[in-house]
């Protein structure tokens, strides 16, 4: 049962996710992608190289694009342009020194293919190495959570219609 | 000490309630009371699974250090499973068919099966699979290192058999219900209707689309509907 009412918020509300990771794409081209989290965490968030977009109806196909800088490509701004969202991408997260990539399943906000950052040059012992580490999972976890509530504050906010989703439609439409 | 990965994929679960604290030693207990359990001598097709510990695979040991992960409490479960490999039941079956000189029946294939089993199984290794999970107590969240059904599945029953609560996996609703937003607009997520961007071959023409009323509006719905 309770499985049964997890498939079904992903079913229902996995929408969500695409539109959060179409946010993070427009904030990222139009806004330079630094963002300023809860705490005053600066961190910066850019597409890599995959894009997968959903398709809008189940006769349509969906696009995957790969290598190079895919959101420059003609096809990228073509399926924005037909009011697509994107439903997987790649993407790289920066917080001072700190580097991560990752790819996001955006229906169901699961990250796959995860790289963290170096380990620290401080590490000498396996215990440093997995505190590290352990630290650096979470702080991935933590970004994407920041951004998620950033999203939701202005997806749910009641003038965001005539506000962020016009820019937006602006955007994909450009 | 075995290291934590640093590349992989995860999916993230949520608890509610209240759960022992990782630094007790109740809280190794009862990781101990739902221990792995080798099926290595097994006679039947098996599956196992159950806790371990990163210093000890074999679950018989659970020591405070070895859950210690830094920042969250280094959890790990191991699942073996046992299976008859296809190919020596055809080879034997092939021997057997061309010793006779014709097919077997289904009732001589069952029973030839079954002995096959009772001879081989205990000479067969399980496989072995250990998955790494990060438990943050005071955020009540555990990263699980593993996407597939199976090991979500186990790893949800395991958390549930040890400690009673059960997990409940991220996802979009779920994740905006636990984000640090406003209340208010947290009663707005679960009746949120996504955004239907009108298609557009020239630009500008999005944005006016959306400017335009949408059915739903023009009938005097005054909801989120459809931009």
């Amino acid at each position: 049962m309770k499985q049964q009412q997890q498939d079904q918020a992903v079913e229902t509300h996995g929408f969500l996710g695409e539109e959060f990771l179409t946010w993070i794409w427009w904030r990222w081209e139009t806004d330079g992608g630094e963002f300023t989290l809860p705490g005053g965490r600066v961190v910066g968030v850019a597409l890599d190289d995959f894009l997968s977009f959903s398709a809008t109806s189940d006769d349509e196909t969906e696009q995957t694009l790969r290598r190079g800088l895919p959101t420059r490509t003609a096809e990228a701004r073509t399926a924005l342009r037909q009011g697509n969202r994107l439903r997987k991408a790649r993407l790289l997260f920066a917080e001072g020194a700190r580097q991560w990539s990752a790819t996001m399943d955006a229906p169901s906000l699961t990250l796959t293919g995860v790289k963290l950052p170096e380990d620290a040059e401080e590490c000498e012992t396996d215990m440093d190495r997995n505190a590290d580490r352990s630290a650096n999972w979470l702080a991935l976890h933590e970004i994407v959570q920041g951004l998620y509530a950033m999203f939701l504050k202005e997806r749910l906010a009641p003038g965001f219609k005539k506000g962020g989703a016009e820019q937006m439609a602006k955007w994909m439409a450009g | 000490m075995a290291a934590l990965k640093k590349s992989g994929s995860f999916v993230v679960f949520h608890w509610d309630g209240k759960l022992t604290d990782p630094q007790d030693q109740a809280f190794a207990n009862a990781l101990k009371n739902r221990r792995f359990r080798t099926i290595e001598n097994a006679a039947s097709e098996e599956i196992s699974s159950g806790w371990v510990t990163a210093g000890d695979p074999t679950g018989d040991s659970f020591d405070l250090e070895d859950l210690d992960g830094g920042a969250g409490t280094w959890l790990r479960f191991r699942i073996d499973k046992k299976k008859m490999p296809l190919k020596w039941l055809q080879i034997h079956r092939d021997a057997a068919e061309k010793a006779r000189g014709k097919k077997l029946s289904a009732r001589e294939r069952r029973e030839l099966k079954d002995d096959l089993m009772e001879k081989l199984l205990p000479r067969v290794l399980p496989t072995i699979t250990l998955v790494d999970a990060l438990l943050y107590h005071d955020r009540k969240t555990v990263q699980l290192f593993a996407t597939s059904k199976t090991a979500r599945e186990t790893f949800g029953k395991l958390f549930f058999e040890t400690f009673g609560t059960p997990l409940e996996r991220a996802n979009p609703l779920q994740s905006g219900l636990r984000a640090q937003i406003a209340p208010n607009l947290k009663q707005e997520l679960e009746r949120l209707e996504p955004i239907r961007w009108p298609r557009a071959e020239k630009a500008g023409e999005l944005a006016r689309a959306l400017k335009r009323p949408s059915p739903a509006r023009a009938a005097g719905d005054d909801g989120e509907a459809d931009a």
